[in-house]
Parts: structure tokens; C-alpha cells; sequence
């Protein structure tokens, strides 16, 4: 059953899998780390992939419904403004608040509770989940993976040193030969 | 009427007093026992040494109560800070020290490290340290925070729940494990959280977990070796819940066969919760244990039509077998987590012109309860603060009789039902003096506006449908310190407070009450007028139970832990609402300890603090 749906969701995505890695169920997500990477450009992980329902009305609907229905709402509240859980509607995000970071928590679970749903829910359902948790307002758009990561706040001043650091390593390696 | 002569508070004792006779109290209590103006007194034998702490409510009654009287209603406005020790952890700070000796014992909240202090020596250095290392997973399956309520020294071990489903008892002298069971599978959402209570040479121990579909359970354990004796379910059939043919419950409608599987729809008590989060009493003459079952899962009743037994109910079990003697149901089909796991307060009351053996259990319901401790028969039961889900308690039946305009329906929404769901009081231990005849106890004014919603059972998630808006009932006062009388059901004094009060309470023989806030305040109060004598604002909100205890200085100092947490956190919005903290605060006359006066005070450790994640890293 997965299968097809996954494969739909990479080609929506265009990423391109790089050729050593075997496909995943979680499809390009799954390359993407949970912390930070040593010693190689962070461009080459597809970190910033968006959310294929991202602002679909009818993707918000169907991911409040299993919000409540997955029981996600029992610990983070029906508004998502936390409980059991953390807080969904504020900008402090543990384990990374841009749409494939939400995703990859929701797949895989997380240590302090959170559990993975890679076993119950499609990776359509999930990213339906995403779509819901981004209309709380919380999250961070795709495009801020990086800056989020170092703490970065849209609204930020920037050093001049610092974004000229910034645009240089924004340019993506040469693909080794 | 001493009681009265001091203060114009008085006019609602002179009215007990004169209902005591109009009543015909035909019998004073027992000679030893001293005459209080409710005529209720307690049993305190066997309880710990006056000058020591060895369990959690300092006696197997959980009275609280202790015969240490240096601090005076005369010299408490003296009392100041003698030292403190932090432990570094985030969560609620629910318990109180123990002492034992010259050693003091604390558990910390997730991770629960233990700490043995040195009392001996200035500025009570840390003997050893032990960390069970719990997973972390444990963190987000509990439902109320990551707290534990208490521990226990028993046979020199220290021995408490471990988050993540497991008991341990550790040496007293060395800090060494002596062993370590595990009791529940924190995957499915059980957790532990409550104080062990050692009952001669075992121990009762029950898990939490009613929000997660827990099937809840209360068990003994071997003090010495950890192996399990009995184990005795809330809910399903009777071999499970132990109920053979010396179970009388006083009421017909909890009598027959398997009512822990026909009170509820198909299978539904499986993940039916009833699980034991609270405190155990003991009353050893008659070899019996009482402890409270919480909620029943979901939290949603269209869900389980019935009676939903055994949760929201209180047992009474033989401790060596652990066969339900008795078990009265408080709220039955329980609607708005209405938890019956509150402590029961061992007492004995004059009622119906005789002393009853009794136990009080404040209810998160909003009545409290005296209940004959021998049968189960419910002799008092009023409100003890603002409810109005149900206006009595019939008392033939037993049953409260239900306002149904205050009953949820699914996708609904309830405005303005009273109390929320933590209830009038929640776990916070209550204290009885026997000088007075009183109980004290921290209770909440707190009301939800309520919309249920149907749930599904995913094992490791919440079991739960229950959205709630909770805002403070008449009055606007979050919390309210109350004096009790148990045998007239009234209250006879309250102090209200702007916050939340959900600290223990300590009396003492000198007729002070101690108790905390939940934006800080800790305080001393007159037991008899209620009249505030002294407080002091503490780093973090006060959850923890105060304790006292004679140092080997031969001072007597007063210790409560500092660190809001738990339920607390329902009104973490309010203004003014404290940062966590986790400070251990102990005060005495003028703050005078063995580190006072001139010289160099030298710190003789035996071990390092164990530094709790995320800050456990060291600088290279």
C-alpha cells in the first residue's frame, strides 16, 4: 500500500535521492539528521524540503481531525498549546520547527515520550499533521531550516560579517566528479 | 471553650461545641487521648520517633502530626532560613525529607536522584548520591508533570517508584542499590509516582497512568528482597481485583460477582484506569491497608456506561493477603476525573453517641468524607469547598446525587462545572491535630468549562477526550487554606489565597500549622484561629509536604521543598506565577544551626551532587 504513495510524495518533493542511499520509507526525509553535520556541507541534505499539502485548506481539516483522533491532542491540547506535551504554538522547538523537521518527529518519535507513527500513519497523514501544526503559527517555514537550527529568528538583524559567511556557504558545492 | 477564649474566629467552635453536646457525645475518648473540641483524636502508635521522619505522613494514620513543640505560636515569627540544598531538577517537588538519625533523605523528580545529607556536620553535606538512571521516555508518558510524592526508610533501606515503572530500595549507609523490580511497562503509558508505604516488613506500591488507559493496580513488595507478595487490580474480575468472600462492602449496590467487568461496557476495563497514585494508610489492629483508585478510562463516560467499579473508590485490604475487605465507590461513572486517590487520614470520631474508627479522605469531588474504617459506612459527607456537579451526598445509599445539568456530553460544551478535574483538593496531604480535633488542608477554587471528545485506545498515547478551560471559581481565589471539622463535616476557619494551594500540611503539638502557595509563600498559622503567624516567600512555588524534625543539635527545624510543578501548572498563565525551582528549605529559630557563629565552617562530603540532564555536561 505505502509504496506508491511514497514514491508520489518524493516525485512532488523533485528532490533527488542521491544514488548510495537506498530508498526510504519516509522518502528524502529520511536523510535529512537530527542534529547538526560534521565536516560536510549542510546543503547537501534536503533540509529544507517543503510540506507537498503545505496551505491546503482541506489538508488542515483532515489534519486537525486526526489530531484529535490520533490522541496528539491529549498531550499537546486540543489548540496545541501543550500539556503532557510540548508546546506546538510557540517558537521553541526541540527537535527542529520547519515542516520536514515536524515530519521527521512525527515518523520517528522522539526519546521523551513522543512516540513514532511510521507505524500507524501513511507519510501523506503526517505531513497532513504538519500542514495542521503549521497553521497554529509556531513553525518555521522551510526555507529557515538552517537559520533555525543556529537560532535564527525571521526578524533578525544579521552582522554583515555573519551574512556574507551566510551567502558563501549558500552556494552548493561542486558535485565531485 | 480555652479553644475560644482567645479570638472573635471563635464563634463557629462555640456552635460545634454546642452541637458535640447537643448531639449526646455519650462517651469521652479514650483516656490517653485529649479532649478536642470535635472529639476526634487518632491512634499514633506505631508511628516514627518524635524527633524523625522515617515515612511520608510521619505515622501509618497520615495524620502529619508531630509532637515537637520548641517553635511556638510565641517565637515562629523568628523563624528564618538555617540552610538550604538545591538539587538541580525541573519537575514539581512533591515530597517531604526524611530523617532518619543524623541523615536526611531526599528523592529528586525526574531523574530521581536520592541524597543522603549529613546532619552532623555544618552546612548538612551530601553523604552519598544514587541515580536509578530511568529512562526518558518516562518524562512524556507521565501525565502530570515528572514528580514522585514521597519515599520511605524502612530496615535501613530507602525505598521509592521509579518513574519509569520500577521500584528500588537503596542502603541507607552506603547508597548502594539492594534491589530494583520492575512493576509496569512505561511504554503503555504506566507510570509511577507515589510514596511507597512500609507496613512491617512490605511495602505498598501503585502505578498512574489513568490518562494514558493504565489498567491500575496496588501491590506489596518485600521490604527486604523486593519480591512481589500480592498484587491487586482496580478493575476486571474478583480473582484479579481480590475480592473473595470476605469482601462486605457496606452498601448493596457494590455487592455481587465480577462487578469490575459488568459495570462496564464489553472489555472497556482493561484500559479502565483506577490507578493507585495517592497515599496508603494502615491501621494495625486491624491489619488493614486503604489506599484510593483514581479516574476511569477514558475520561470520556459516554464511552463506558456503568458503574465503572472499582475506580474513584477507596479499599480496604487486608495487608498480609491483600483481599478487599471493604470498597466504597465515591463517585460512581465517574464524569469529570474526579480521582479518589486522596489520602486517608486514620482518626477516630464520637458520632451516633459512640467512637467510630474512621478515615477522612478530602475528595477531588469537593466532599470530604468520614467513613467507618471497620465497614465502610459513610457517617459525614459534606462539601468542603465550592462544588456544583452534585448538590449531597444521600446518605443511605452513599451515592452524591448528581446535578445533571453538569453532566458532559460528547462534543458539547459544559460551561462553569465545579471543581476542574484536579478537584477541590488534589493529592496534597492534609494534617490532624489531636490538640484540636481538626484536619488542615490546602484546597483549590478552581471550575472548567468542559468539552468531551470520543477516544480511541493507542497504547502509549493519552485515553483521555476531556478539553477543559479551567478558570477560578466564586470568589476569583484560586486556593483556600481550610481548618476541618471531621465529625460535624464543617469548616470552621479558611484562609483564602490569591494562588493555588497544593502543599502538604505539618501540625505540631505547639498548635501550628504549616503550609505553602503556589506562587511561594510558605506559612506558619495559629491551628486553633487560623491566624497567620509568620510567612516567608520561597525561590519557586511550595508543592512539597512540610516536615520537622530534631537536629543533633537538639533544634528542633522545619523543612519544605520549593519547586512548582505537577497540576499546579493548570494555572501557569496567572501573573505573578513562579519560575520552576528545586530548593530544599529548612528554617529554624533565628536560623541558628550547627553552622552558626564565628569560624570557618569546612564541608565534609562524602559524595558529588549528580547533575541532572540537560546541564550535565562538564567544561573542557
Amino acid at each position: 500500500m505505502p509504496q506508491r504513495r511514497i514514491f508520489g510524495v518524493m516525485a512532488m518533493m523533485a528532490i533527488a535521492v542521491p544514488a548510495w542511499s537506498a530508498p526510504a520509507p519516509e522518502g528524502p526525509a529520511a536523510l535529512v539528521p537530527l542534529g547538526d553535520t560534521a565536516g560536510s556541507s549542510e546543503l547537501r541534505l534536503p533540509g529544507t524540503l517543503t510540506n507537498p499539502f503545505e496551505g491546503q485548506p482541506a489538508a488542515v481539516t483532515e489534519g486537525r481531525r486526526l489530531f484529535t483522533k490520533m490522541n496528539c491532542a491529549g498531550c499537546h491540547n486540543y489548540d496545541g498549546s501543550g500539556g503532557m506535551g510540548p508546546d506546538l504554538t510557540d517558537h521553541y522547538w526541540r527537535y527542529g520547527g520547519t515542516p520536514v523537521a515536524v515530519f521527521k518527529t512525527l515518523w520517528e518519535g522522539r526519546p521523551q515520550g513522543m512516540p513514532a507513527w511510521s507505524g500507524a500513519l501513511p507519510p501523506d497523514e503526517l505531513w497532513k499533521l504538519v500542514t495542521f501544526i503549521q497553521s497554529l503559527g509556531g513553525m518555521y517555514p522551510a526555507p529557515d531550516y538552517y537559520g533555525q537550527r543556529q537560532g535564527d529568528n525571521p526578524h533578525d538583524l544579521v552582522a554583515p560579517e555573519v551574512a556574507a559567511e551566510d551567502a558563501a556557504s549558500a552556494t552548493p558545492p561542486a558535485p565531485k566528479p | 471553650m480555652r479553644w475560644c477564649a482567645a479570638a472573635i474566629r471563635c464563634s463557629r467552635s462555640i456552635t460545634i461545641i454546642a452541637l458535640s453536646t447537643a448531639a449526646g457525645v455519650a462517651q469521652t475518648p479514650t483516656p490517653a487521648a485529649p479532649f478536642t473540641p470535635t472529639g476526634a483524636t487518632a491512634n499514633f502508635a506505631p508511628n516514627d520517633p518524635p524527633g524523625e521522619w522515617h515515612r511520608q505522613a510521619h505515622d501509618y494514620a497520615n495524620t502529619r502530626y508531630s509532637t515537637l513543640a520548641d517553635i511556638t505560636p510565641d517565637n515562629v515569627g523568628q523563624l528564618r532560613v538555617a540552610w538550604t540544598f538545591s538539587d538541580g531538577t525541573q519537575y514539581g517537588h512533591e515530597g517531604a525529607p526524611l530523617v532518619v538519625g543524623d541523615t536526611m533523605f531526599l528523592v529528586t523528580p525526574f531523574p530521581n536522584v536520592a541524597y543522603a545529607l549529613d546532619l552532623s556536620k555544618p552546612g548538612s553535606p551530601i553523604k552519598w548520591s544514587f541515580a536509578p538512571d530511568p529512562t526518558p521516555m518516562a518524562i512524556g508518558k507521565a501525565c502530570c508533570d515528572a514528580v514522585i510524592r514521597g519515599w520511605a526508610y524502612a530496615n535501613g533501606k530507602l525505598i521509592y517508584n521509579i518513574l519509569d515503572g520500577h521500584t528500588v530500595a537503596v542502603d541507607a549507609n552506603t547508597g548502594k542499590e539492594v534491589w530494583r523490580i520492575k512493576m509496569s511497562n512505561v511504554a503503555t503509558g504506566a507510570t509511577m509516582t507515589m510514596p511507597v508505604m512500609v507496613v512491617g516488613n512490605k511495602l505498598i506500591a501503585g502505578n498512574s497512568g489513568g490518562e494514558m488507559g493504565a489498567h491500575g493496580w496496588a501491590a506489596a513488595l518485600d521490604v527486604d528482597t523486593g519480591k512481589e507478595l500480592w498484587r491487586a487490580y482496580s478493575t476486571g474480575p474478583d480473582d484479579q481485583v481480590k475480592i473473595g468472600a470476605d469482601f462486605k462492602p457496606f452498601y448493596s449496590w457494590m455487592r455481587g460477582t465480577n462487578l469490575g467487568v459488568t459495570t462496564w461496557p464489553d472489555d472497556a476495563w482493561r484500559h479502565g484506569g483506577g490507578t493507585v497514585w495517592g497515599w496508603v494508610s494502615y491501621d494495625p489492629q486491624l491489619n488493614l491497608v486503604y489506599y484510593g483508585t483514581a479516574n476511569p478510562s477514558p475520561r470520556v463516560p459516554a464511552q463506558r456506561p456503568g458503574l465503572n467499579l472499582w475506580t474513584s473508590a477507596v479499599f480496604a485490604r487486608d495487608a498480609d493477603t491483600g483481599m478487599a475487605k471493604w470498597a466504597y465507590q465515591f463517585t460512581p461513572h465517574d464524569q469529570w476525573d474526579y480521582d479518589g486517590v486522596n489520602e486517608n487520614v486514620l482518626i477516630d470520631v464520637p458520632i451516633g453517641g459512640r467512637m467510630r474508627k474512621a478515615l477522612v479522605q478530602f475528595n477531588r469531588n469537593g466532599f470530604a468524607y468520614t467513613i467507618d474504617r471497620e465497614t465502610g459506612e459513610v457517617l459525614v459527607a459534606q462539601p468542603f469547598g465550592y462544588l456544583n456537579w452534585a448538590s449531597s451526598v444521600d446518605m443511605k445509599t452513599g451515592q452524591p446525587v448528581i446535578n445533571p445539568d453538569k453532566e458532559p456530553k460528547p462534543n458539547v460544551k459544559f460551561e462553569n462545572i465545579c471543581p476542574t478535574d484536579i478537584g477541590v483538593k488534589d493529592w496534597e496531604p492534609s494534617a490532624f491535630s489531636p490538640r484540636t480535633g481538626l484536619l488542615y488542608a490546602a484546597t483549590n477554587n478552581v471550575c472548567m468549562d468542559l468539552i468531551d471528545h470520543e477516544v480511541g485506545f493507542i497504547a502509549g498515547t493519552p485515553y483521555d477526550g476531556m478539553e477543559m478551560k479551567r478558570h477560578p471559581g466564586p470568589g476569583g481565589n484560586w486556593g483556600e487554606f481550610i481548618a476541618w471539622d471531621p465529625v460535624h463535616g464543617k469548616k470552621v476557619w479558611g484562609i483564602k489565597e490569591q494562588f493555588m494551594t497544593m502543599s502538604g500540611v505539618l501540625a505540631t503539638a505547639s498548635d501550628l500549622v504549616f503550609y505553602g502557595t503556589v506562587d511561594g509563600w510558605f506559612r506558619a498559622v495559629n491551628a486553633r484561629t487560623g491566624d497567620i503567624l509568620w510567612s516567608q516567600k520561597l525561590g519557586s512555588g511550595v508543592l512539597g509536604a512540610p516536615m520537622t524534625y530534631k537536629g543533633p543539635d537538639g533544634r528542633q527545624y522545619i523543612a519544605v521543598a520549593s519547586g512548582v510543578g505537577g497540576a499546579a501548572m493548570v494555572s501557569a498563565k496567572e501573573p505573578g506565577f513562579p519560575p520552576r525551582g528545586n530548593t530544599l528549605y529548612v528554617f529554624s529559630i533565628n536560623g541558628d544551626s550547627l553552622a552558626s557563629g564565628p569560624g570557618m565552617k569546612a564541608t565534609q562530603a562524602g559524595a558529588a551532587a549528580i547533575i541532572p540532564e540537560p546541564a550535565n555536561t562538564i567544561p573542557r
